[in-house]
């Protein structure tokens, strides 16, 4: 065997087993009723913010796609990439943000909070997961089929109706159907908002109730609840891949919109953006500078830098293997993408839910001691890789697909000897992709809160962590200074990665260079 | 430079033989054009030749140096073999001028830079040294891959189907480009195209190509003029096919008799007949079944005893009409065939 194909199997089953584990334990554990009240009122709780603030976020995130990509309005290329920024910051920031800034004696006198103030962070912020979908889905489309639709005489709204949106839905849906899987996963945000869903409901039967095995059957639900969402978004990916029509670039045609739809335009992307990014990230930055000292956030900082960067390097290497293994086709290489996809579905508490369960059992078999210090550190590691190893794949994978075999081969005419390809050829054209995949990683570990605070070895706090704890004291003024550090980290990734958006076009930048 | 020789070379994939025993000379400052339909090896010769695959019997010699045995092969790296690819296969985060510079790591950089820009230079491109891939049109883009390949100064150059995206035009003043630029260079080519025409034009030798075997190899006129089986004359441009039998030292077709020389008396005769090769007199021998109008020819379809033949004639007929065909020697072949 090929060590490739080996690192593929271990990455297969580091992804896999913690998801598995919950299953396994869950149904084999003994409780009076599957999961009990928690489990019911939990289930409700998620599908009602589910209801609304998914729904919200998929008609916020449709309408910008539409806008920018097939409208003309002031600020168009602007807030292209502008609308994505909201992505930086998880939910839980976004609601110690808009707590503090609602709060009696905060900015505005406007409540967000419970139901309608979890739903509204949802939708603010994770719209930008269907925006950028449908954005793909709708540039993708065969201009071809637009301007024929034009020239049959359908108006602005009556295209969007009858042609765009039939052929962006399965990106609209794709892009949805991630929104989902992150409310789903959200414990920051409803638990600081008290409200009961199937994650924090994952918590209150483990940590107040001292159920574990109640803990694993509703954490077995949300799993299932997960998987099905990853379903709809693999099978909408697919449809969106063949809605594709001519492969010649050609700038999409736009619609000047009148002048008062224009300024309609123009004020519904300023306030996406300010609500779903600058008015919080503004307002965390305020009360850091005024409250927050450095010696709070400093240690935490410190631990959040060295875990993120440990957690990332472990996740890449897994990544790179499951991308190259399955690039070439094998079995074990689609096993382990499916296999990380799962891990990616899965909320943390589930994941580090499954990392403990099988802890707990190596424990009782007598292969360890006690789940302390440097071990727990490695089952924490364990948890952020089979949880990020499918982000870290998708860039890895984008990188070995610009090496075409050609490209190759004509550096091999031309005299490289492998290290030269290596070094002028292949580091060059994927290595952005590897950096970009190592930067995600980087963010999303540093971002990541319920594995975290499960599995974190007594004593050890990370940014998130101080950030949740402070929160939940309800001292949201020092909170501000960890939130918004997680929030800057987050903006890191945005810039680097939206920058491409705008070369995602083939030509775009052709275009650029010539009229420059 | 250096001449090119293919023995017995044979490549095989999983079940097919893409290769079956060819031999070549691809020789010195000389352009040889391989000519095949898709599927017909002639790219996987390049690849053979380019280092880039082993082969599974015969050798290649570059020069006087074995490159390729079974069990062996000099890599690519080491052969200093220019190829062009059918999709030119650019470096995307290079410039022009640096993938023109790629190969040429041996000179100090100065030299290397400015020698890269000559090359741009000759090819039409020195005002585009600093774009990259995306920002050249396609056959810029073909300009820079030819430069690339022939600035390290290789042994031969390797063309895939290089002018196979391009329109027609283009097509035409690329081929200048590059013919003028590897006859100048006195590189050896090879060149690989489907278009017979476009075969004959260029090259100083021809390789005829299918389903793996060589049909024919000769110089250009000679393959037109004196085709070694029907398939390779039908590769060089419409035929009309016929069998029958040596009557009086020649096959009678319903058009005409076709000489037969050296063929026994009363076997079984392939008659092959370019369609350029029938000219159309008064007659009443043969009825126009369609006319199409092909440049400044006429593509005439005419049928006699219910065998329909293609002509490309310059006589302007109509539908219906009767006429009398005349085959002319130069372009009617007979072939032994084997008996029924």
């Amino acid at each position: 065997m090929n060590p490739v194909a080996v690192a593929a199997a271990c990455a297969t089953l580091i992804c896999a087993s913690p998801a598995l584990a919950v299953f396994a334990f869950a149904l084999s554990g003994e409780a009076p009723s599957f999961g009990g009240a928690l489990l019911r009122d939990g289930a409700i709780g998620t599908f009602s913010l589910i209801a609304a603030g998914g729904g919200g976020a998929i008609m916020l995130g449709a309408a910008a796609a539409w806008l920018v990509s097939l409208c003309r309005f002031p600020g168009r290329a602007v807030f292209e990439w502008l609308l994505v920024v909201p992505l930086a910051a998880p939910s839980y920031v976004l609601a110690y943000a808009y707590a503090s800034l609602t709060w009696a004696g905060g900015a505005i006198d406007f409540p967000v909070a419970g139901f309608w103030g979890a739903a509204f962070i949802y939708a603010v912020g994770l719209y930008p997961y269907v925006y950028l979908a449908a954005r793909a889905a709708f540039a993708s489309q065969s201009v071809c089929a637009l301007e024929a639709a034009r020239t049959l005489g359908a108006k602005p709204w009556a295209l969007f109706r009858r042609v765009a949106l039939p052929l962006a839905r399965p990106g609209i849906v794709a892009g949805g159907a991630l929104a989902l899987m992150e409310i789903a996963a959200d414990y920051g945000a409803a638990q600081h908002f008290g409200l009961t869903t199937l994650s924090t409901a994952v918590f209150r039967a483990w940590y107040a109730h001292g159920e574990p095995v109640a803990a694993l059957q509703i954490a077995s639900v949300l799993l299932l609840a997960a998987l099905v969402f990853l379903v709809i978004e693999r099978r909408a990916r697919g449809r969106a891949a063949y809605a594709g029509g001519s492969t010649r670039w050609r700038p999409l045609p736009r619609y000047d919109l009148p002048p008062l739809a224009q300024a309609a335009a123009v004020i519904f992307c300023v306030a996406l953006v300010t609500f779903g990014a600058f008015l919080p990230l503004a307002w965390l930055a305020r009360l850091a500078l005024l409250y927050g000292g450095l010696g709070d956030v400093a240690q935490p900082l410190i631990n959040s830098l060295l875990l993120a960067g440990t957690g990332a390097v472990v996740t890449l290497v897994l990544a790179a293997a499951i991308a190259a293994s399955a690039r070439r086709g094998k079995m074990i290489g689609k096993a382990a993408l499916f296999a990380a996809a799962m891990g990616y579905a899965a909320p943390g508490a589930v994941i580090a839910l499954g990392a403990l369960s099988l802890f707990g059992l190596a424990r009782e078999v007598g292969w360890i001691g006690g789940l302390g210090g440097a071990l727990a550190l490695c089952a924490l590691i364990w948890a952020y890789a089979a949880r990020f190893a499918s982000a870290g794949a998708g860039p890895i994978d984008a990188g070995l697909a610009r090496l075409s075999n050609s490209l190759d081969a004509s550096a091999r005419t031309l005299g490289a000897g492998p290290l030269k390809r290596l070094m002028r050829v292949d580091m060059p054209i994927a290595g952005p992709s590897l950096a970009a995949g190592a930067l995600i990683l980087f963010v999303e570990i540093l971002k990541e809160l319920p594995a975290t605070l499960i599995l974190r070895p007594f004593d050890f706090d990370t940014l998130s962590v101080i950030a949740y704890s402070y929160a939940s004291d309800e001292r949201l003024l020092q909170a501000a200074a960890p939130s918004l550090l997680i929030f800057l980290a987050g903006l890191a990734p945005i810039l680097v990665l939206s920058h491409g958006i705008t070369r995602a076009r083939a030509g775009a930048r052709a275009g650029a260079a010539a009229t420059a | 430079m250096s001449t090119i020789t293919l023995t017995e070379v044979s490549r095989h994939y999983a079940s097919a033989t893409v290769l079956n025993s060819v031999s070549l000379t691809a020789l010195e400052a000389h352009v040889l054009a391989l000519l095949g339909p898709s599927g017909s090896g002639k790219s996987t010769i390049l690849r053979l030749i380019a280092g880039l695959e082993p082969l599974d019997a015969g050798e290649i010699r570059i020069g006087e140096k074995r490159v390729s045995a079974p069990g062996f092969t000099l890599p690519a790296e080491a052969r200093r073999v220019g190829m062009v690819f059918q999709d030119y296969a650019l470096f995307p985060h290079l410039t022009a001028a640096t993938n023109v510079a790629f190969g040429l790591d041996r000179l100090p950089r100065a030299e290397r830079e400015e020698l890269a820009l000559r090359w741009l230079d000759r090819v039409g491109l020195g005002k585009r040294a600093h774009a990259f891939p995306h920002e050249l049109s396609g056959g810029e883009q073909q300009r820079v891959a030819l430069a690339r390949a022939l600035a390290p100064q290789p042994r031969a150059i390797l063309l895939d189907e290089p002018f196979s995206g391009l329109d027609p035009v283009l097509r035409a003043e690329l081929r200048d480009v590059t013919l003028n630029a590897v006859r100048e260079t006195k590189t050896t080519t090879l060149f690989v195209t489907h278009d017979a025409e476009e075969a004959l034009m260029v090259a100083d030798r021809l390789a005829i190509l299918q389903a793996g075997r060589l049909l024919q190899e000769a110089a250009p006129r000679y393959a037109y003029d004196h085709p070694a089986s029907p398939e390779a004359a039908a590769a060089l441009g419409p035929v009309n096919m016929f069998v029958g039998r040596v009557q009086n030292g020649a096959v009678t077709t319903p058009f005409g008799d076709v000489a037969a020389p050296g063929l026994a008396e009363g076997s079984n005769a392939r008659v092959v007949v370019r369609a350029e090769a029938i000219a159309l007199t008064p007659g009443r021998n043969a009825r126009i079944a369609d006319v199409r109008p092909h440049g400044a020819n006429d593509l005439v379809r005419i049928e006699a005893d219910g065998v329909i033949w293609d002509a490309l004639t310059p006589a302007r007929t109509q539908l219906g009409e009767r006429t009398n065909a005349v085959l002319q020697p130069a372009g009617s072949f007979v072939f032994s065939a084997p008996s029924p």
